[in-house]
């Protein structure tokens, strides 16, 4: 009874769905050894024929044989045709098989659909090509990730040590290695999770000189804290290099922060600033303390559970941070307005914390204050400053300069600060006005009638000191 | 005697084999047709109803296997440096060899000069470099060369001309060749001693030269038993035709033990290796639209080889999950240009590189499989040699290369190199057992045997998108067979079956 249903199978095949069956789908369609695929075909044929010898069934058979060609003893492997079966078995010398390849109603004109055939039935089983195969190969067992990876890595660093010979006086590290490890190794993450990471980072350095401010603003944030020894690291630093190192570690905390954040949904302003506001921080961070309060506002910024202590802290650095002000305003005063700004922004004001981070920002606090505005994107545009020279000359920089890219924001500004205790400023709520313009409105305003003797721009703040 | 497991009387060829090619010592055809011979019994078994128990067979395991690709792989690469180094360096290395090829040809009592020291008159013998200034050699200098006016030249099959000139280097001075050399047969960079003297004129009067000739060479210790290796070059994937699609996958069936009855399938199963030398993408796939194009046109389309690349992963995979399989990169195949070309890297063939049988190998390839040394090549090498030479035959030249004892003198002149400076890697450290190269018009082999009893088998592995022919390689006893396929074609003539190959 078995023997009958390949039959009525191949019947179906060949005759009903009008199909080139060939042995190999055949065999992966119905799930047996290939050799007896091409017997079940071979028997078929006999069968069908004995039938009816009018059946419209034509054959291609496979044969191979050694064949002198140009000199040399071939082994020759070739699909033919019934008609041609006899005349290629004459040509060989030697046969070394000879068995059906496909039956198909139609005569083919040639062995495309035959291929066809093949590459489809084998497309779709691509994972177990050699199941039904007469040969089984112990070594070929698939790896797991973690050993492929491995494989990698070890391929890798091995190539590297024979190249001392090539690279000569060149050091060796070659860079690709250890981050290909790192990758090789993320593989089993999955590979997402490697490009998680890059893009993280890749946001952060676009993001890097875009939003000096927005590490201010961010006051709720959760997780990572910055190492302290950034902070100590800052007070080396005095140029605009420095800063951009420190905004990009800033920024990328920052960044960090934004994805992580649950951040409470004040609608956070942060007014447009140029990026050399920043500048000024390492100017006024010049003292270990500062820098501590610095690295405090981050850390602040980091853990909200911090606050009470922080606040105090600053509360303390503040007021210095007012003192210090006036002579870095003396030596910077390009600078001024910008790092009055920056101070300012530097108050994050989210919902629960409004009143403390006001306060966190008197010193210099311009009018101008920002909230914490996560969502913003800042680009960094390249812009020409022209400026007078030493000796008089013009000069045209090339800067880039900060500009929001995201909505346009309408701040009222928060009074500067008069040297009352905190709590007065703590009364001055730093409000933000969203302005429902399209993404690419960068007007920013400071509602100067808001507060009285504050424009919003002037540095040093004319509040008494 | 090789062992035989069947001895089929009157199905054996005849003797028309390979005998007129082998080198002086002549042993009687070895039993080349052992992989049809072993099948021939149970040729028509399949031509039969359905047996209960198929058969299967396991695939004869790899004893040993050595991968010596180090001297070829190169980590962190710096361009910087002048080729100058690379040509200094294969002198010093070859030197010594030269020098003692020298005495031993022309008698230990020469005197070896250096040219600076070369007197008027006086024989001596000279090791150097050689270059040939050529006038048609296309010099990209003269290309962009605006004084001139000239139309970049037209690519030839063939380079020389009758106005060649040689010129011996050594790590000073150069001079000036006449004589009994062969201008149009050597090539640049080939290292070689000539004897004879210096001419008033300048000219150094050459009366024989000498090359580095064959290496020393380990024993072989092949199996004992029948172990084939397959090696197939040129797939063509992506070339747009199917002409050889059909051919490909009757290869794979063959080798993965699908196709063919039970005694082919048997003798299918001791093929050890695959290798597959260079040329794996057409050259149809490099086309150079994103250079030329405008980008608008350009910018959704994919490039031809994605597809040629998915193809070969598929490929590789069924190739793998049966066989090992090494590799090679050649000319038109997404890795670096010069060589040696560095291996395809595995995230191109995510499906087949899980698999640890498929091995990603360098261009040239060295390993030893089994006991037996292989050495080999893409092709490009000896397809350099072909157009600056009036060497013709691909094996020829295959030949003159391990004689001069360098895999690829022409690089860097005319064949983009690596700029190696503490050592060239492409100098023949010891002599292969097997040497071959990918990507040949024809298939054809040959026993060379060396003066001190090295027996090295040289193959050209022709280029199968044209020919449809692979190579096979017994380990046992060093002997090559190709291996052709076909399909059928509209076109195909009654008498007409010994259609190219």
């Amino acid at each position: 009874m078995e023997d009958e249903l390949y039959l009525d199978n191949i019947d179906e095949f060949v005759t009903d769905q009008n199909r080139v069956v060939t042995y190999k789908w055949l065999s992966y369609t119905l799930g047996v050894h290939v050799n007896q695929a091409k017997q079940m075909l071979y028997d078929y044929v006999e069968r069908k024929r004995k039938e009816s010898s009018g059946a419209q069934l034509h054959v291609t058979y496979l044969v191979a044989g050694n064949l002198v060609q140009n000199g040399y003893i071939c082994h020759k492997v070739a699909v033919v045709r019934e008609d041609k079966l006899e005349a290629m078995k004459s040509k060989l010398a030697t046969i070394a098989s000879v068995h059906v390849y496909s039956i198909q109603k139609a005569l083919l004109k040639d062995s495309g659909p035959l291929y066809n055939t093949d590459y489809d039935i084998i497309k779709t089983n691509l994972q177990n090509c050699s199941k039904f195969s007469a040969i089984h190969c112990a070594a070929a067992v698939p790896r797991t990730l973690a050993e492929v990876s491995q494989a990698h890595t070890s391929a890798q660093i091995d190539s590297q040590t024979p190249n001392d010979l090539q690279v000569a006086s060149m050091p060796v590290t070659n860079g690709h290695v250890p981050s290909t490890a790192k990758q090789a190794s993320q593989q089993p993450k999955g590979i997402m999770g490697m490009f998680a990471a890059k893009s993280s980072s890749k946001s952060q350095d676009t993001r890097k000189e875009t939003k000096p401010e927005s590490k201010e603003t961010t006051g709720v944030s959760t997780a990572s804290s910055k190492p302290p020894a950034k902070g100590n690291t800052m007070s080396n630093f005095f140029g605009k290099a420095a800063m951009n190192k420190l905004k990009a570690s800033s920024e990328s905390e920052q960044a960090k922060e934004e994805r992580e954040v649950t951040k409470p949904s004040v609608p956070a302003a942060e007014p447009k600033l140029p990026p050399t506001t920043t500048v000024e921080k390492p100017g006024k961070k010049t003292e270990p303390v500062k820098i501590q309060k610095k690295d405090r506002k981050r850390a602040k910024r980091v853990d909200l559970s911090d606050n009470e202590e922080e606040k105090e802290a600053e509360n303390l650095k503040k007021k210095r941070r007012r003192i210090k002000q006036p002579q870095s305003d003396s030596s910077d005063n390009e600078d001024g307005p910008a790092s009055s700004i920056s101070q300012e922004d530097r108050a994050p004001t989210p919902s629960p914390e409004p009143p403390p981070k006001a306060g966190l920002e008197p010193a210099s606090t311009e009018v101008k204050a920002s909230t914490g505005g996560k969502k913003r994107k800042r680009r960094r545009v390249l812009k020409s400053k022209t400026s007078v020279d030493d000796e008089g000359c013009m000069v045209t920089e090339k800067v880039y300069e900060s500009e929001s890219s995201g909505r346009c924001h309408v701040l009222i500004g928060a009074e500067q600060p008069t040297g009352f205790p905190d709590v007065k400023y703590l009364a001055y709520h730093l409000k933000a006005v969203m302005c429902k313009h399209p993404r690419t409105c960068y007007e920013y305003r400071t509602s100067a009638s808001a507060f009285p003797g504050c424009n919003g721009l002037d540095f040093p703040p004319k509040t008494g000191k | 005697m090789l062992p035989r497991h069947f001895r089929l009387g009157g199905l054996l060829p005849g003797q028309s084999g390979p005998a007129e090619h082998c080198g002086p010592s002549q042993e009687p055809a070895p039993a080349l047709a052992m992989f049809s011979e072993q099948a021939a019994p149970t040729a028509q078994g399949l031509l039969a109803p359905p047996s209960a128990e198929p058969s299967t067979f396991a695939r004869a395991p790899v004893s040993t296997y050595t991968d010596c690709t180090e001297p070829f792989r190169l980590g962190q690469r710096s361009f910087s440096r002048q080729y100058a180094h690379i040509y200094a360096t294969r002198l010093i290395q070859m030197r010594p060899m030269l020098e003692e090829r020298a005495q031993h040809k022309w008698g230990s009592g020469i005197t070896m000069r250096k040219l600076c020291e070369l007197q008027a008159g006086e024989k001596c013998c000279v090791v150097g470099t050689l270059f040939k200034s050529m006038q048609l050699q296309p010099s990209i200098l003269r290309e962009i060369s605006e004084e001139h006016n000239l139309l970049p030249q037209p690519p030839c099959t063939k380079y020389i001309h009758q106005s060649d000139e040689l010129i011996l280097e050594d790590e000073l001075q150069r001079i000036k060749l006449e004589g009994t050399i062969d201008v149009q047969k050597l090539v640049t960079g080939t290292i070689l001693a000539i004897y004879g003297s210096e001419k008033d004129n300048g000219k150094f009067l050459v009366e024989d030269h000498c090359f580095a000739d064959l290496p020393r060479q380990l024993p072989m210790r092949g199996p004992s038993t029948n172990h084939f290796v397959l090696l197939v070059s040129g797939l063509g994937l992506g070339s747009g035709s199917g002409e050889s699609l059909l051919s490909m996958q009757l290869l794979v069936d063959v080798v993965t033990g699908q196709l063919g009855a039970e005694g082919e399938q048997s003798s299918a199963a001791q093929i050890t290796r695959v290798i597959l030398a260079g040329n794996l993408l057409s050259q149809s796939t490099q086309n150079r639209d994103t250079i030329n194009k405008a980008k608008y046109l350009t910018k959704k389309t994919q490039a031809a080889s994605v597809e040629a690349v998915k193809m070969l992963d598929e490929i590789l995979l069924q190739l793998c999950t049966s066989v090992p399989v090494d590799v090679m990169p050649g000319e038109f195949d997404p890795t670096n240009y010069t060589l040696p070309q560095q291996p395809l890297h595995r995230c191109m063939l995510p499906l087949a590189s899980t698999y640890s049988t498929l091995q990603l190998v360098t261009n040239p390839y060295q390993a030893e499989i089994d006991g037996v040394r292989f050495l080999g090549t893409s092709g490009q090498n000896i397809s350099d040699i072909f157009k600056y030479s009036s060497m013709d035959d691909y094996l020829e030249i295959l030949e003159w290369t391990l004689c001069v004892g360098h895999i690829s003198p022409t690089a860097p002149d005319t064949l983009g190199c690596y700029p190696f400076y503490k050592s060239d890697p492409f100098i023949f450290t010891d002599c292969p057992h097997v040497y071959f190269c990918g990507n040949a018009p024809l298939f054809s082999s040959k026993l060379l045997k060396g003066r001190d009893g090295q027996q090295v088998l040289l193959v050209t592995v022709p280029d199968f998108s044209a020919t449809q022919t692979a190579c096979l390689i017994n380990l046992c006893d060093l002997s090559c067979q190709p291996v052709s396929f076909s399909g059928f074609s509209a076109d195909e003539d009654e008498g007409d079956m010994e259609i190219g190959h």
